[in-house]
């Protein structure tokens, strides 16, 4: 390696996706100051927050090689069951919370068990698992949002710890973090990986695939039910359509974030600053007022932009592969 | 991706590799005879219990409903046989949809013009899905993730999210027409385009070269077929069909609604995949059943019905066909660990 260190930080996953995190902030501040205003960076981080959380869900299974349609759906479902509990059932707050991921471990366990034991394609099994948390969300409440949110879980998700920093970061860092020390150091992120790189090598060479993959789910649920509690304490409401609109994003952040869709490769980082992408677009969107639904558009055209960037990378490393041997 | 089971199963295929079965023991392994035992006998439990279930009423929105839940699966299957997915057949049917109002309402355009306009659309847009997924590589969950949000969000755009109420009369007319007593126009649609998938795949050379290309696209590659461009027609094909598919829900709505499949076109997700996979298409690619698809979405659609005549909630019947989707791949599964343990594919 005799290259010159910036351009071995360039190969980073997350670099490119930073430097136009960067960018974008100080193109849209320049045309619109209020972009950097105290207020306006604590929404912004709010919305971070939990996409992030989201798109980590996504991120673990997108490292073991497969897909969750059902993240969006669960998540929708611990929000409901997590303010139901407490307003309908009078359940205390701290187990409400416990609760609820709970739910999320046991219904991702479930989706994984069924995938790796049947062998059937994880896309149609989280179809199926789609339809059914959000109709049971839908059964439960009925259509129609629960309002007994305590003071406690609206203060959480919309104050500011100190600044423009809002208490909604401190469980997405406990997630990055975790989820970082899990693929980088952890026994079963080595083995979601290798699963996701390469899932014939890894059942031969001793790999538990069926635990890995319940394990890689179970994760996924984790990570769903706190962002669905994340966002009722946003929203301050246990709206029955929260997960609805996570599919897209919970896709595109990792994929900007340089994740390879087959699998075996992922970049918390990466993802991180991904989603930071996707957050800082939408708050333009809105400073410029720009119609809302423009936001579709250009996170469709993200993913396929990053998808072509990922390409070309896989390119030049494969070229660079051959030249070096 | 975990795999599924990749052999082809009964004589859909074309191939005649189960010529050693007797004929009636393999018709009555298919999918489609379980199925069809499965709708007789649902609907005769249901014509039993429930009074209203065989009311002129009930027959005509039944069959309404198998024409236009048996479109969407069929555009669905149409690439799935590719071994590749469309996500964006929802927001592909809602965009040719509002695109047919433009064209009706605020063009005026005679509907012989229209029509064949929004089918257009709908296979433009389903062209440049395939024409992507080949060119890049990638795989098609991705390239039509991105591009359900890409249409949807460009058909929000420029309709400002409104509907187009004004139709032509003659639109809300073929929505409410009825053949053979209380049979739904559209179901005759449905059945028309059925009869022309059947002779595609079954008769023509193209779709014995999409058969070919899906059930494995490097052995169709070395014999000449050339694949790529097939897998663009099944993209094409699924588009077509998704936009004739929003057609017949305008029809039925006597508006074209943006809403009509949910944000971002989600809601036909579902009946997309439930219709094919429970008649038998395989999700590697290779195989089809069209007589499988529409026996699919009925079952699904009587089902559904009696749910909601026996006054079981819409929500609950919601996740009830999840249910059923997860039941009818585990089924499947079986099925063919039993057939294979005996020898018998």
């Amino acid at each position: 390696m005799d290259k010159r260190f910036g351009m071995q930080l360039l190969d980073n996953d997350w670099a490119g996706p930073a430097l136009i995190s960067l960018a974008a902030i100080l193109v849209i501040s320049a045309l619109q100051p209020s972009f950097l205003t105290p207020f306006n960076i604590l929404v912004l981080l709010s919305a971070i927050a939990v996409n992030m959380v989201i798109a980590l869900g996504q991120l673990v299974i997108v490292g073991v090689g497969q897909m969750n349609l059902a993240l969006g759906s669960l998540g929708g479902l611990v929000g409901v069951c997590f303010v139901g509990a407490i307003e309908v059932l009078g359940v205390p707050t701290p187990l409400a919370v416990l609760m609820g991921l709970s739910i999320g471990v046991l219904a991702g366990m479930a989706n994984g068990y069924v995938i790796a034991r049947t062998g059937i394609s994880a896309f149609i099994i989280t179809l199926a698992s789609l339809q059914i948390f959000k109709g049971i969300n839908l059964g439960i409440t009925k259509a129609q949002p629960f309002y007994g949110v305590p003071d406690v879980v609206k203060q959480f998700g919309n104050t500011a710890v100190i600044g423009p920093i809002p208490w909604l970061i401190a469980p997405m860092l406990i997630a990055a973090l975790g989820l970082w020390y899990l693929f980088r150091r952890l026994r079963i992120g080595r083995y979601i990986l290798s699963m996701g790189g390469n899932r014939q090598a890894a059942e031969l060479s001793g790999i538990d695939t069926v635990g890995t993959v319940i394990w890689a789910h179970a994760i996924s649920g984790l990570l769903a039910a706190a962002a669905g509690m994340m966002l009722v304490a946003r929203l301050q409401i246990g709206q029955p359509t929260i997960g609805d609109d996570w599919l897209i994003s919970s896709f595109a952040a990792p994929v900007i974030g340089g994740a390879a869709l087959s699998g075996g490769h992922v970049s918390v980082a990466g993802t991180f600053f991904g989603v930071v992408i996707i957050a800082i677009i939408t708050q333009a969107l809105v400073l410029f007022s720009i119609d809302p639904f423009v936001v579709q558009i250009v996170l469709g055209s993200l993913i396929l932009w990053a998808v072509g960037i990922n390409r070309f990378r896989e390119w030049r490393f494969a070229k660079m592969a051959t030249a070096g041997a | 991706m975990s795999s599924v089971v990749t052999e082809p199963l009964t004589e859909n295929t074309g191939t005649g590799e189960q010529e050693r079965l007797p004929v009636l023991l393999r018709l009555l392994l298919s999918n489609e005879f379980g199925l069809l035992a499965l709708i007789v006998v649902a609907a005769a439990i249901f014509a039993t219990a429930l009074p209203g279930f065989t009311s002129p009423f009930s027959l005509f929105t039944l069959s309404r409903q198998i024409g236009i839940d048996t479109m969407i699966g069929l555009a669905m299957m149409a690439v799935i046989v590719s071994g590749g997915l469309d996500l964006s057949v929802g927001a592909i049917g809602a965009s040719s949809a509002m695109a047919f109002g433009y064209f009706a309402e605020r063009l005026g355009l005679p509907l012989a013009a229209a029509i064949p306009f929004t089918l257009a659309l709908g296979a433009l847009l389903g062209g440049i899905n395939g024409a992507v997924v080949v060119r890049s590589g990638v795989h098609s969950f991705i390239i039509t993730l991105a591009s359900m949000s890409i249409f949807f969000g460009v058909m929000i755009y420029l309709t400002k999210a409104q509907a187009f109420n004004g139709l032509p009369a003659d639109v809300t007319a073929f929505g409410r027409m009825k053949v053979l007593g209380s049979v739904s126009a559209l179901l005759v649609v449905t059945l028309a385009v059925c009869g022309g998938l059947t002779v595609l795949y079954r008769l023509t050379r193209l779709g014995r070269e999409i058969l070919a290309a899906g059930a494995n696209p490097r052995a169709a590659e070395l014999s000449g077929v050339p694949v790529g461009r097939t897998v663009i027609i099944c993209h094409m094909l699924t588009g077509a069909l998704a936009a004739l598919a929003g057609l017949m829900l305008t029809a039925r709505t006597g508006a074209a609604v943006p809403s009509m499949a949910g944000h971002l076109g989600q809601d036909w997700l579902l009946p997309a995949f439930l219709a094919p996979v429970l008649g038998g298409t395989l999700l590697t690619g290779g195989r089809v059943s069209v007589i499988g698809t529409l026996l699919g979405a009925t079952f699904v659609t009587v089902i559904t019905s009696g749910l909601l005549l026996m006054r079981v909630s819409e929500f609950w019947v919601q996740a009830f066909l999840g249910f059923m989707l997860l039941a009818a791949v585990l089924i499947d599964r079986a099925r063919h660990t039993i057939l294979k343990a005996r020898g018998m594919v």
